[in-house]
């Protein structure tokens, strides 16, 4: 791949990230192997990216104070654990199965977007003794509405261990998983909407940190590719931040979920294929 | 009595701006040596970056690109290492950060525990070879 057309993908790759809440890696992996990378390099690559983007959002939103930072230090305990196992995992897998769990994730992704629920949050009545030990409550003011909202965290026990498998998710496809941290925090432990999306983004950094050490060691990680994916991605993911607040929502969403279905069946068609 | 839990504290909140502050740091020093080290090297050849780290530990990767900055010896890669290990330390330094907070300020033991749980395991997974 030539170094303009790198550049320009990831660009492409980062803005789409960011308007639709879904990383850049998501588009970029499926991306880079269409232009002929080799899927391990392209996971490899992505997931270095991710270091720069979630770290550069989580900055905004933890100097804001809505990023929760006690969940976050507890449930990373799983997460790069999970992380760690998921890219062993997949510097020794063959290539067609990683082809057919990254178009199965991508289709999640679409059916998750697809359906996204309009339904409020309801805030925790009964906080379980295990998260009231661990101090997962907090308060934060919501600057659309002007609300201070204080809350609580519940189901400790079932939230840490399914970020196991969402760092193990990330670790092995190069992604940061936030949609399914997501949906772990809202469902599982009852996290306000902001404080679960802006503490996932956090949690990514690191979790895409103990992913990228495995891949660096294996030597998959080429720096003269890495760097202007690094660069295309962060400056697509700035510029989508500033584009989604001038763009209607439901013409974003129809636009993406056309490239997601896209992507997905490219992914799958490739993992069936020899 | 210990600083009452939760991101409404006094600590809680200064411990906020440390690791936001930390992140953006890293964040963008890292993006202004990849992209000079590219720019650099795009200018001088006028052909594609193309190297590998092959058998790398991340902290093999400091140790090197220090070396060659006391030798200074400046190149294209050179920057483009570094810019690579700033952002593979910035997390690193996240956790680092709020490790020390969580033990000296806080003195939340808990919360320093799990701390140096992670901060011990990417310890480990930087040593990875």
């Amino acid at each position: 791949m030539s170094f303009p057309l790198l550049l320009l993908v990831s660009l492409i790759a980062g803005l789409v990230g960011a308007m639709t809440g879904m990383g850049g890696g998501v588009v970029l992996i499926p991306a880079l192997t269409f232009f002929g990378m080799d899927i391990k390099r392209a996971i490899a690559i992505s997931i270095v990216s991710v270091i720069a983007t979630s770290s550069g959002s989580a900055s905004a939103y933890v100097r804001d104070h809505i990023t929760n930072l006690k969940v976050g230090m507890f449930l990373e305990m799983f997460t790069i654990l999970g992380a760690l196992a998921g890219a062993g995992i997949t510097v020794s897998a063959s290539e067609q199965p990683l082809y057919l769990l990254f178009g199965i994730v991508l289709l999640a992704s679409w059916a998750a977007l697809w359906a996204e629920r309009g339904t409020p949050w309801k805030p925790v009545t009964h906080q379980d003794d295990l998260s009231r030990w661990l101090e997962l409550e907090g308060s934060y003011d919501d600057r659309a509405t002007g609300e201070h909202v204080e809350y609580r965290a519940t189901r400790a026990y079932a939230g840490g261990p399914l970020m196991f498998g969402a760092g193990m998710v990330a670790g092995l496809l190069g992604i940061g998983a936030g949609a399914l941290k997501v949906v772990i925090h809202d469902l599982v432990m009852g996290l306000p909407p902001k404080v679960s999306t802006t503490t996932s983004n956090l949690i990514i950094g690191v979790t895409a940190l103990a992913g990228t050490s495995v891949y660096l060691a294996t030597g998959l990680i080429d720096p003269g590719l890495a760097a202007p994916v690094i660069l295309g991605v962060a400056a697509g993911a700035f510029l989508g931040t500033r584009v989604l607040v001038r763009l209607t929502n439901e013409t974003v969403r129809r636009v993406f979920l056309g490239v997601l279905i896209v992507l997905a069946a490219e992914m799958i068609v490739r993992g069936f294929r020899r | 009595m210990s600083e009452p839990a939760g991101t409404g504290s006094t600590a809680a909140r200064n411990m906020d701006l440390l690791v936001g502050y930390v992140l953006i740091v890293g964040v963008l020093s890292s993006l202004g040596l990849l992209a000079a080290g590219l720019v650099w090297h795009w200018y001088s050849t006028g052909t594609r970056l193309d190297y590998d780290l092959a058998g790398t530990t991340v902290f093999g990767l400091v140790v090197t690109d220090f070396r060659q900055l006391a030798a200074g010896a400046w190149r294209p890669r050179l920057l483009v290492n570094l810019g690579l290990v700033v952002l593979l330390l910035t997390p690193y330094a996240r956790v680092l950060a709020s490790m020390l907070y969580f033990a000296l300020v806080e003195r939340n033991r808990k919360y320093t525990a799990f701390t140096t749980f992670v901060l011990l395991t990417l310890t480990y997974s930087l040593f990875l070879r």
